[in-house]
């Protein structure tokens, strides 16, 4: 049975279709990102997911329940673990506090210590929230989130605002959490940690997903022409080489759908005339140009976030 | 990649709800008393309001009001106000806080029953507005010489009274949160609505029935709330009962506590 199973999703705000027709499936154990530009209804299916909001049409099961149903809604919850965009803390008290306290809501919660050992706030276990820094309060966020011991995951861009040490620290969290089997379900705006982290992406635009799979296939960007970028040896022009290149400087790159025999040819002549070559890579579209190619570079095409005005379930 | 098996997890009995009420109790008031500057205004204000003024009526009497030392009308009007305090203005901004930072969107989504989350919140503010009427009634006693509530009947009505309307003034002060948009908002919009009530309501000053503020303020539950708690403090033999006043304060919580319900919001309105 999947963790998650979404299909035919709607969730509409007056004649703004938020979400139109979403379907996906998160494996048990999976990393799973959706992706997609502010606005394009991720944070709508993903509070939908948690029960925090209703639909209008289609089936949704998150670890069997339907997180629909109000009746199931604590057995669900007690399963959950959810990390906000939001700094939620009461600033007053330490760490170790509400770690504590929110540990108490839980039936079968990680040890309180363990928790603040994992996120990296050994340190501060005592201080006031209020004391911490930005990222410190980030990585608490994340606390607050598995101390429940979850089976599901849910991080809401979990990396932002973070520093570079900070964000690999987060991502040997997420690693390892997946690696006990917990399923993860994670927003960013970062193609790299989408890459770093996720088995499975999915690209969400107006409301509707436009790619979904592995991030490293993803849009078909395995397969196609590639590019193939290296520095110009000094004293060698363009013309000397056994092949047309484009570029300017000393920097220069050819797109071809036969890298190999292209590559063969400038190794050999590399070789034969002794010149060395700096820079080589050969590359394929990023994560990001498959990302800007589909959610399209108009900004215009999507409207800001109008999730926020929208009725919650009270 | 291991999977973990669903967990079948039993319902939590109503005792284990009620031990995570207290539980829940216990970390509001830690919350409270751990931020010093909030808790001494909070509780402080109301005292030096009634130390100020009392000091200041010295032996002045009301003639219209069965010509009583104006100080036993500020004893009992200030323990209102601190429990309208408590239970309205900070309730209210504080609502509105912990919705805009997100902290009620993480309570909602966590297991915490809604019902153990929102009681737990009443109960820790008629807590803290109890300990202002304790503080206050010493110093009724003991600095002003005012009359308490005295007796089974005089004390029983005091804590009715206490208790129905410091939860009829939260209703009001939930209501009142989800009418304020943003957090900067909440604490000028909150104690405008607050002082300009209470002004009309005679806090400072008894109000003489049949003038024009007294028959203003007989719409708006403040001066009920005041008159339900001074008369309380009525000498033995008098009836330490207004029924109709308390009336009238509880209909305006139960009128409140249904826009609360309708209007609630867990999660942050902004932008």
């Amino acid at each position: 049975m999947p963790a998650v199973s979404v299909r035919g999703l709607v969730r509409s705000y007056g004649k703004v279709h938020a979400v139109d027709g979403v379907s996906f499936e998160v494996e048990a154990g999976e990393v799973f990102a959706l992706l997609g530009p502010n606005g394009a209804g991720k944070t709508t299916t993903i509070e939908i997911l948690e029960g925090f909001r209703d639909r209008d049409a289609g089936e949704v099961r998150v670890l069997g329940i339907d997180p629909g149903d109000r009746r199931s809604g604590q057995r669900l919850r007690s399963q959950l673990g959810v990390v906000l965009q939001e700094l939620a803390v009461e600033p007053f008290l330490s760490v170790r506090q509400v770690l504590e306290r929110n540990a108490g809501y839980y039936p079968a919660p990680r040890p309180v210590g363990e928790v603040i050992g994992l996120v990296g706030l050994t340190e501060k276990a005592d201080a006031k929230v209020k004391t911490l820094s930005g990222g410190q309060q980030r990585r608490l966020d994340v606390g607050l989130g598995i101390v429940g011991n979850p089976a599901l995951l849910f991080l809401d861009e979990p990396t932002t605002g973070l520093d570079p040490a900070g964000r690999r620290t987060s991502w040997e969290l997420v690693r390892r959490l997946a690696g006990e089997g917990t399923t993860v379900i994670l927003t960013t705006h970062y193609m790299e940690e989408a890459e770093a982290l996720a088995d499975q992406v999915a690209i969400i635009a107006s409301g509707k997903i436009v790619a979904h799979g592995p991030p490293a296939s993803l849009g078909g960007r395995d397969q196609g022409a590639a590019t193939i970028r290296f520095q110009l040896p000094t004293g060698v022009t363009p013309d000397d080489l056994p092949m047309t290149v484009t570029g300017n400087g000393r920097s220069v790159e050819l797109r071809t759908d036969r890298e190999l025999e292209a590559l063969y040819e400038l190794t050999r002549w590399a070789l034969e005339h002794e010149v060395r070559v700096t820079g080589l890579t050969v590359s394929r579209h990023t994560l990001e140009d498959v990302y800007l190619q589909l959610t399209g570079a108009d900004p215009d095409r999507f409207q800001t976030d109008s999730a926020s005005e929208a009725p919650v379930r009270g | 990649m291991s999977t973990r098996g669903e967990s079948i997890l039993p319902r939590r009995s109503p005792l284990a709800e009620l031990r995570l009420v207290v539980r829940q109790v216990g970390y509001e008031q830690l919350s409270f008393w751990l931020n010093p500057i909030g808790a001494i205004f909070t509780v402080g204000f109301a005292l030096l309001f009634l130390l100020m003024l009392g000091a200041s009526a010295g032996s002045s009497r009301v003639s219209y009001l069965h010509n009583i030392k104006l100080v036993q009308y500020y004893v009992p009007g200030f323990i209102a106000y601190g429990v309208m305090a408590a239970s309205f203005n900070s309730l209210a901004i504080s609502l509105v806080i912990r919705r805009e930072t997100g902290l009620l969107k993480r309570l909602r989504l966590s297991p915490l029953p809604t019902w153990t989350l929102l009681t737990s919140i009443l109960l820790s503010t008629l807590l803290i507005a109890f300990a202002e009427v304790v503080l206050m009634l010493a110093v009724g006693r003991w600095a002003f010489a005012v009359q308490l509530p005295s007796g089974p009947s005089g004390i029983g009505a005091l804590l009715v009274v206490l208790i129905l309307g410091g939860l009829s003034f939260a209703a009001l002060g939930i209501a009142m949160s989800t009418l304020i948009p943003n957090q900067q908002a909440a604490g000028p919009l909150t104690s405008t609505v607050f002082f300009v009530l209470l002004f009309l309501s005679g806090l400072w000053f008894p109000l003489k029935s049949g003038s024009a503020l007294a028959n203003i303020s007989t719409f708006f539950p403040i001066r009920h709330f005041i008159t339900a708690v001074f008369r309380t403090f009525s000498h033995p033999g008098a009836s330490a009962w207004s029924g109709h006043d308390l009336l009238i304060v509880v209909i305006w919580g139960v009128v409140a506590a249904a826009v609360a319900f309708r209007r609630f919001q867990w999660a942050p309105r902004h932008t």
